[in-house]
């Protein structure tokens, strides 16, 4: 990698009310570098969003992007309607511009992909 | 979901046997027992998919003895740690899919495919496939493993000993096993001395942690 990293944006971090971490209801500003994913950089910032595979696989760390862009560079398994039902996943999400994602978003994105017949929703949620 | 209070074990009746304590203890303390059974679900089909691709993976290593040799008992504690933790779903009154595709789908970690694209009839085009990009694929598999069990051993410390016991086990051989494959590929691809710290297994697969067997007396 040549490219400089200086490029640094603004990520709000809006916790819901009813999310069950401890920030339930705040609101985080993260300074974030390109290179950065925004789980990382929360997670650096104090913010302990939940996660798992860190690939871009499991979907655990989904949130929804309000406002702004990221990309996937390394994301497992995302793709581009993921992105235009407006999810993310912030293990592998790195920040394009300053942006908005309302975190904590994995029952909401599992049953996005079911009602698409993508997994996991479709090997979780069916009956 | 966590925040909600459920009902506590105090509420099994004497000789129901539509309840288990096992698992209203675990809600007592704040656990969803629910939830936590959905997620090794989720993580013992990654152990068994990465079972199976680790086969794949280690027979590509050709010529490489000492690769294929420690992808052998990666891929066979991978296995142990399936077979450790399936009946703990079941106690937990979860079952395992039916269909095996529903398995692989909700596996917590990535597919570990060989590296390499097919050819047109069906068979691996191994004209390109590197030594390098196979270890890669070990190395991030491990990696993938040592997280998901990271986050059970958080969702279940001080409030499920039996699941907390198991996961914290198996996280131990998945650090051995991140170990070995930042050794071999470090070695491989960049030519550096980056030592595991480790020998090899004493049989393969031993799985010291896992299995039944006197504790780590590799060590
Ligand atoms: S933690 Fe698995 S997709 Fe982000
Ligand atoms: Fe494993
Ligand atoms: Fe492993």
């Amino acid at each position: 990698m040549t490219q400089s990293s200086d490029d640094t944006w603004t990520v709000t971090i809006v916790v819901p009310e009813e999310s069950a971490l401890d920030e339930a209801g705040e609101t985080h500003k993260v300074e974030i570098s390109e290179d950065e994913t925004i789980l990382a950089a929360a997670r650096s910032a104090g913010v302990w969003l939940t996660a798992d595979c860190q690939q871009g696989w499991c979907i655990t760390c989904a949130a929804r992007l309000v406002d702004g862009d990221v990309v996937h560079p390394n994301a497992r398994r995302y793709d581009t309607e993921d992105r235009e039902a407006g999810y993310i996943l912030t293990c592998t999400a790195k920040p394009r511009a300053d942006s908005t994602v309302v975190v904590e978003q994995y029952d909401e994105f599992l049953e996005y992909r079911a009602a698409n017949n993508k997994p996991p929703g479709s090997s979780k949620l069916s009956d | 979901m966590a925040n909600e209070k459920e009902h506590g074990s105090g509420s099994v009746e004497p000789g129901d046997t539509s309840k288990r304590v096992g698992a209203e203890v675990i809600r007592e303390r704040g656990v969803d027992p629910e939830e936590l059974r959905e997620k090794l679900i989720d993580a013992i089909g990654a152990e068994f998919t990465t079972y199976y691709y680790y086969t794949n993976l280690r027979m590509h290593l050709a010529g490489e003895e000492d690769y294929k040799e420690i992808t052998e008992d990666a891929r066979l504690e991978d296995r142990a740690h399936f077979e450790l933790v399936v009946p703990r779903v079941y106690e937990l009154e979860g079952s395992l899919p039916n269909d095996i595709r529903d398995f692989a789908d909700r596996a917590s970690c990535p597919d570990a495919e060989v590296p390499t694209p097919m050819d047109g009839s069906g068979e691996f085009d191994t004209s390109e496939l590197e030594v390098e990009d196979i270890l890669e694929v070990l190395l991030e598999a491990e990696r993938c493993a040592i997280r998901t069990w990271s986050e059970i051993c958080d969702m279940t410390r001080g409030a499920d000993p039996r699941t907390y016991d198991m996961a914290q086990r198996i996280l131990n051989e998945e650090m051995d096993h991140e170990a070995w494959f930042i050794e071999l590929l470090s070695k491989e691809r960049d030519g550096e001395i980056n030592p595991a710290g480790h020998f090899a297994r004493g049989e393969p697969g031993d799985a010291p942690y896992t299995k039944n067997n006197p504790f780590n007396d590799s060590a």
